[in-house]
């Protein structure tokens, strides 16, 4: 697996947890994607990079390690191809 | 090529003999402009007739000539603005205009002060840009909205450019107009209320009264081929919201303050999608207690 500790959120996206579910607002494009539990998790906690996130949700949520693994890169991809994160 | 001004661009100038000002306030928040040539002050005061005030101004701008050109036109003929610090205020740009405001006072740069509508489009401008950052001081936001008041209660129906808020403007007669494209929010009291505003999108606004209403609902305008009423978690009620809040770009500080604001107003009013047809039935799903 790929890890992405080069991954941060792009400043031009401004977001907010509400009631467990993040949005995120591209303040350009004036798009809204709103993010589902796991997607708020990973996306509150970028930081701790792919690894640690997927073996986090693999507890919190008792999914299959690998499968975690997975779909938290999906999901980065996801979120890098839509422009809410940024390598570098 | 774009031209951005620095800080000597803003030196105070005389203003032109027969100058005049006049004041305008929206939703109690108010702008002064000064040194208004004679020749288009009385136009400048009839294009704000129901919201001219005599109070003292919250922020004055005095006017100047100014470059015959800032920014670029873009080949779609959208409007480019651009906003950006300059020494201890902030910079406007536009095609025609520039502004630079800081604190109480500031100033604004025409390329033309004779010509009305190349001034209003400066003043204009001008005018959203300072009710949009003093609505964040007094706990409110400007929204992107057609602002209608029905039974005494304000409904807003918001979406960015094309979504249908003049169409729904234009299909309420019977209601009054609080504006075709921009809406003033303010939370007075604990209460959220729409405030009419001077900002008008294509309908013409010769019949606006300066008002504040109560809040009844928020609705995003969606066309779609058959009307219906989808409701929005709180979540993506503030997101939709928030999106549709001009000058959002910059400064994040602003966008800091702005987000908890608009949330706290989507926690209080009802925050739904009206997909609808571009019919009058619209009104039965979005005010179905109001009357007909």
């Amino acid at each position: 697996m790929t890890e992405h500790p080069t991954l941060r959120r792009n400043p031009d996206v401004s977001w907010r947890t509400i009631e467990g579910q993040s949005v995120l607002v591209f303040n350009r494009e004036g798009e809204v994607q709103v993010l589902n539990e796991i997607g708020t998790y990973v996306w509150e906690h970028l930081e701790e990079g792919a690894e640690a996130l997927a073996r986090n949700i693999s507890e919190k949520y008792e999914v299959e390690f690998g499968e975690a693994r997975r779909d938290v890169a999906e999901f980065l991809q996801d979120l890098r191809r839509s422009g809410a994160l940024l390598e570098g | 090529m774009d031209r951005y001004p620095d800080g000597d661009h803003f030196q105070p100038v005389a203003p032109p003999e027969g100058a005049g000002g006049f004041t305008v306030a929206v939703g109690g928040l108010s702008v002064g402009f000064e040194g208004v040539p004679s020749a288009v002050l009385e136009a400048c005061r009839d294009h704000y007739r129901p919201f001219l005030s005599d109070a003292a101004p919250q922020v004055t701008f005095r006017l100047g000539p100014g470059w015959e050109g800032y920014l670029d036109l873009p080949p779609d003929g959208y409007l480019r603005l651009e906003e950006r610090p300059l020494g201890p205020g902030r910079l406007l740009v536009s095609h025609t205009f520039a502004a630079r405001w800081s604190g109480a006072s500031g100033e604004l740069r025409s390329a033309s002060l004779e010509n009305f509508e190349t001034l209003k489009a400066g003043i204009e401008n001008t005018l959203r840009w300072v009710v949009a950052d003093l609505a964040l001081e007094s706990e409110g936001f400007v929204l992107h909205a057609s602002g209608l008041v029905r039974d005494g209660r304000a409904y807003l129906f918001f979406g960015h450019s094309g979504a249908g808020k003049s169409t729904v403007a234009s299909l309420s007669p019977d209601c009054l107009l609080l504006s075709d494209d921009l809406v003033l929010l303010l939370r007075k009291k604990g209460a959220w209320m729409a405030a009419t505003t001077p900002f008008a999108g294509t309908l013409p606004q010769t019949h606006k009264q300066a008002g504040l209403y109560p809040l009844a609902a928020l609705y995003r305008l969606v066309q779609a081929p058959e009307d219906f009423v989808r409701p929005l978690s709180l979540a993506e009620a503030a997101g939709r919201v928030l999106s549709c809040c001009p000058f959002v770009t910059d400064p994040p500080a602003r966008q800091d303050r702005l987000f908890p604001l608009v949330e706290a107003c989507c926690r209080a009013v009802p925050v739904r999608a009206l997909h609808f047809t571009k019919s009058r039935t619209f009104w039965a799903l979005a005010a179905p207690e109001a009357n007909p």
